[in-house]
């Protein structure tokens, strides 16, 4: 199965099963995570499903274009389900069959691994998801965001497409993987992983970046402060400041000392900006539900049952 | 077994290894004391488990709970009665809610007090009625090394919960014990395997427990984790025989994937040829730490196999064994891909990039630790009987924590030390230079084996002393349950290096010296040697009893004397615990506490034999000076035994001493030659040993 058939298969999946098939979000992040599909959603007691893939930027893990297996950007595939409904770890295995995965030929194993970002006061329970050895999948019940207790929970499903794509195809190079057709996916992406490495590495202007990285905290505090708050433009500021802060870090800037202060700089912001979202979605009248006053605690995902969503 | 049984299923989403043991054994501790306190006494209880369900079976209970008294408390007296002795309206409230007339109550010491008490009578409760309240409490006293949430959030358990069954009763478990978790109720049937046999198992009417083992076993499922390890360990034995090869023990990998799967499984995988290149460490690290697998090897070298366990039995298309190699390869390969990317510049070019690698925030670089660590060892090296080359040490030291910034270390934290080892060896260093970094960090505490030469033990124990007294002067002192740069093993491993290489350094001087390479000689530096020193001391206390086997009071004795260089600090503790049951040493510890208290009242006097007349000071004079010949002696061959048993022989001079010579007396001249020749002997013994804290006062 090529890379976007993958894509296509798993969205149509998840789009079967209730979830809003969202776009990546239109900012280098980490991880699917900080998306505010992700980050904001499982917040307060609105149920919501959503599946994305979202481009994941982690400029210290880049290798050049050289190492078979590690890239600088790479393609998550995210799920939330809120709350985590029973049969979680069963929809997972189906979507599994959705990819070809037969699951009475494999073994599938659910080992513990849990998650967590000190950059967005953010962590869960869960697994890493193991097929014939091979980690295909996170699996993390979120427990907290913004360093908010979550309630209800929410299940967050990552797929790494890449890795699961290398797996299918029996490829030795992530480079060598079909994207669609025959075309590689190392034609396509080989040399933006060469420059954004030199770039990460070598390039990066690192008093613009860390300049930056003080100009959108300020930017961020500011939408912060204004009544009401805005508070998606501050959290995409802080975004830019977790984007900010990896590239220094690849670029070898940051002191062991001094990188828990920054990554708290940023963690502060998410955490206003957690607090803020929730404010802000009760003085809406928590518009998707879930809110015990509405009498609708049961909290269905708002495109109701299995398959129906359109 | 007779009488009635019950069993108890949780199933759950997979539950991490760590945490199945301990929710075992909490499981069948809090069963069998609520089994007690309720009256069933002790009858047998199980507790079984795989990484999805967990179970209780106990056998051997009767139909009806025992009748039982309970003593409830009440009011206090005070309030229970008036001054005439006739009850209050408390006293008669109480007894009515006890069932009790007035007249049955008691007088009784509660918590806060005379209270009022009732023997209550307890009519037993039908059994499962009283199994059903037990299992619940029981379930929600469990602790886990990380709770959860789910779904909406309102329960907190390992992993979501899934479904209960609880079953009772005296020929087949027949019975379902109501009882509700987490908005799960009880029932009696469970689910097998998850993809051998997913559907519905109905547990109503098995017999016992061997016939619910019975039943998950049809439907895949191995419900003993020893039985799935048993099973494990001859799978695995079995697929290393078919190739020639043994597995290589792990003990801990084999229990740990044991508890991972339902329906043990293992397949062998084939590695190809070129990754046996690869430092076997690395090979061994990858594919058992990252892959969790078994490695087998042949002639005592990894062989070009691995083992992997699944859960499930088969391998019908050989996928799982196709998707392990795939897996096992990209692993290797990507450490291929770090060793390459290392081995492009000789270890000591990295140096220079310890200087950007935070050692701790405030005692800067592991650049500025290589510099102390490299001082202190040339300091230890001098020490006498200490044979470590000097230019080797060096090496050794310059080159010791390079490895920090090597791709391989970056990857494989746990390898640190031994990469630095391994491309040392690569680089042509001597056998003594790369055999010391490479075995720098063991042993960790008391595990491990110990550094092979004299150079490792020297750079062993100086890099841990500096870290000692690194921190120490930084303030970050362990304290109760918070260690977190793991200073006490660090301590540990100074002790066993230095007792067991042996290196025959003094502690005491060494963490003064440490100090003051960190802190420079002043105050400072004075007063943390003093802290790592006394740090260090307990570490000595813990060894002598945990892994030498002293007895508490002969460590005391021992330390109390003098220690420092710990080999001898064992080998008088030795002696000591040999001796102190013969005759001849039985009255020492009293003799000896006499001088002491003497020593410590009367102050130091002037030494004038000639003032000493009187026969029975004569007599211990002449018997100390022989004494001191003999356990100077004796301590030149290193023979304590008989160093202690000349001691011994002071007991009677002593004791006549002390009985005829009134050491306190007016003359002052004569009682300070008096009670200098006690501090002579208290000097003496304080040679060997403070036998005093033998005493049994």
């Amino acid at each position: 199965m090529d890379l976007q058939s993958l894509i296509l298969s798993l969205s149509r999946f998840w789009g079967d099963h209730g979830c809003i098939v969202q776009q990546p979000y239109d900012l280098e992040v980490g991880a699917g995570t900080m998306h505010p599909e992700t980050f904001l959603r499982v917040l307060g007691p609105e149920p919501y499903r959503v599946a994305y893939v979202q481009p994941s930027r982690r400029p210290a893990d880049a290798r050049f274009g050289e190492n078979p297996f590690r890239l600088g950007k790479h393609l998550q595939m995210q799920v939330i389900l809120k709350p985590s409904p029973d049969d979680v770890q069963d929809l997972y295995i189906q979507s599994l069959a959705a990819l070809g995965i037969d699951p009475s030929a494999h073994d599938i194993r659910f080992e513990e691994d849990n998650w967590e970002s000190p950059t967005l006061g953010a962590w869960g329970v869960g697994w890493q998801v193991l097929l014939d050895g091979m980690e295909i999948s996170q699996f993390t019940y979120f427990q907290q965001a913004g360093g908010i207790d979550l309630k209800p929970i929410s299940a967050e499903l990552t797929y790494g497409l890449e890795r699961i794509a290398m797996f299918l195809q029996r490829k030795e190079s992530v480079y060598d993987i079909a994207w669609g057709g025959d075309l590689a996916y190392g034609k396509i992406r080989h040399q933006d992983e060469v420059e954004l490495s030199r770039y990460a590495f070598e390039v990066a202007d690192v008093e613009m970046l860390r300049r930056h990285f003080a100009d959108w905290e300020q930017e961020s505090a500011r939408c912060l402060d204004l009544d009401p708050p805005l508070v998606v433009p501050a959290l995409e500021a802080a975004l830019k400041m977790s984007h900010l802060f990896n590239l220094m870090d690849a670029r070898g800037a940051v002191a062991v000392t001094e990188r828990v202060a920054l990554i708290g700089r940023v963690r502060r912001l998410a955490i206003r900006c957690a607090k803020a979202y929730i404010e802000q979605r009760e003085r809406l009248g928590f518009p998707l539900g879930g809110a015990r006053k509405n009498g609708n605690g049961g909290g269905r995902p708002p495109a109701g049952a299995k398959g129906a969503a359109r | 077994m007779s009488g009635a049984e019950f069993l108890l299923e949780l199933r759950c989403e997979e539950i991490p290894a760590n945490a199945l043991p301990g929710i075992r054994e909490q499981l069948s501790q809090l069963f069998a004391s609520e089994l007690a306190d309720n009256g069933f006494g002790a009858p047998a209880v199980t507790s079984l488990s795989t990484a999805r369900r967990v179970v209780v079976h106990v056998a051997g209970l009767p139909e009806t709970q025992a009748d039982r008294e309970e003593e409830v408390f009440g009011p206090p007296v005070r309030a229970a009665y008036t001054s005439d002795g006739s009850p209050t309206p408390a006293a008669i409230g109480f007894a009515k809610g006890q069932g009790v007339s007035v007249d049955a109550l008691r007088v009784a010491k509660g918590p806060k007090g005379e209270v009022v008490a009732a023997t209550r009578q307890l009519k037993g409760r039908p059994t499962p009625e009283v199994l059903g309240e037990i299992a619940a409490r029981a379930v929600q006293a469990l602790r886990f090394p990380k709770a959860m949430r789910w779904g909406q959030g309102g329960h907190s358990f390992v992993r979501p919960l899934h479904g209960i069954v609880a079953l009772f009763g005296a020929d087949r478990l027949d019975q379902v014990v109501p009882l509700s978790l987490f908005g799960v109720d009880s029932g009696s049937a469970t689910v097998g395997h998850r993809v051998a046999s997913p559907g519905e198992l109905e547990i109503n009417g098995t017999k016992g427990l061997s016939g619910y083992v019975g039943l998950l076993a049809d439907a895949g499922v191995v419900i003993d984790p020893a039985e799935r390890r048993r099973r494990l360990e001859a799978g695995a034995a079995a697929l290393a025989a078919e190739v020639g090869c043994t597995v290589r023990p792990d003990p801990g990998l084999v229990a740990e994937l044991a508890e991972l799967v339902e329906c043990p499984g293992i397949v062998r995988g084939d590695i190809a040829e070129r990754f046996l290149a690869l430092p076997q460490e690395v090979l061994v690290t990858t594919l058992r730490h990252h892959q969790k697998c078994l490695v087998l090897e042949r002639d005592a070298a990894v062989a070009p196999f691995f083992l992997a366990v699944c859960d499930r039995p088969d391998d019908p298309q050989g996928l799982i064994r196709r998707g392990n190699e795939w897996v096992a390869g990209a692993r290797l390969a990507d450490a291929e891909f770090f060793f390459d990317h290392d081995r492009k510049a000789p270890l000591a070019a990295r140096r220079e990039a310890l200087e950007r690698v935070v050692f701790h925030q405030k005692l800067g670089s592991f650049a500025v630790k290589a510099e102390k660590v490299a001082a202190l060892a040339v300091e230890l090296a001098a020490t006498r009987g200490v044979k470590a080359d000097a230019a080797a040490l060096a090496s050794a030291c310059a080159l010791a924590k390079a490895d920090l910034v090597t791709a391989m270390v970056g990857e494989f934290p746990e390898l640190q030390g031994i990469v630095g080892g391994i491309y040392a060896r690569l680089d042509g260093e001597p056998e003594a230079v790369w055999q010391a970094v490479y075995d720098q960090y063991t042993p960790a505490g008391l595990e491990g084996a110990l550094p092979r030469g004299a150079v490792g033990a020297v750079l062993g124990v100086a890099d841990r002393l500096d870290t000692l007294a690194a921190l120490f002067g930084a303030g970050e002192v362990p304290s109760g349950s918070k260690d977190p740069f793991a200073l006490r093993r660090a301590a540990l491993a100074v002790v066993r290096i230095c007792a067991e290489a042996p290196l025959p350094a003094d502690l005491g001087a060494a963490a003064r010296a440490a100090a003051v390479v960190r802190q420079g000689a002043g105050d400072a530096a004075e007063a943390t040697g003093a802290a790592v020193a006394e740090f260090l001391q307990e570490r000595v206390r813990h060894y002598l009893t945990a892994v030498a086997g002293i007895s508490p009071e002969v460590a005391e004795a021992v330390i109390a004397a003098r220690w420092g260089v710990i080999a001898d600090d064992v080998a008088r503790a030795r002696a000591l615990e040999a001796v102190r049951g013969e005759e001849a040493f039985a009255p020492l510890a009293e003799a000896f506490k006499r001088v002491r208290n003497m020593v410590a009242k009367g102050g130091a006097g002037r030494a004038d034999a000639k003032l000493l007349t009187e026969r029975a000071e004569r007599d211990l004079l002449g018997a100390v000076e022989k004494v001191e010949k003999d356990v100077t002696k004796a301590a030149n061959r290193g023979e304590h035994l008989a160093g202690l048993r000349a001691l011994a022989t002071l007991a009677a001079p002593l004791n006549a001493f002390f009985t005829d010579v009134m050491v306190l007396c007016d003359d002052e001249k004569l009682r300070a030659a008096r009670l200098a020749l006690l501090a002579r002997v208290e000097r003496l013994f304080l040679r060997l040993a403070d036998v005093s804290r033998l005493s049994a006062r």
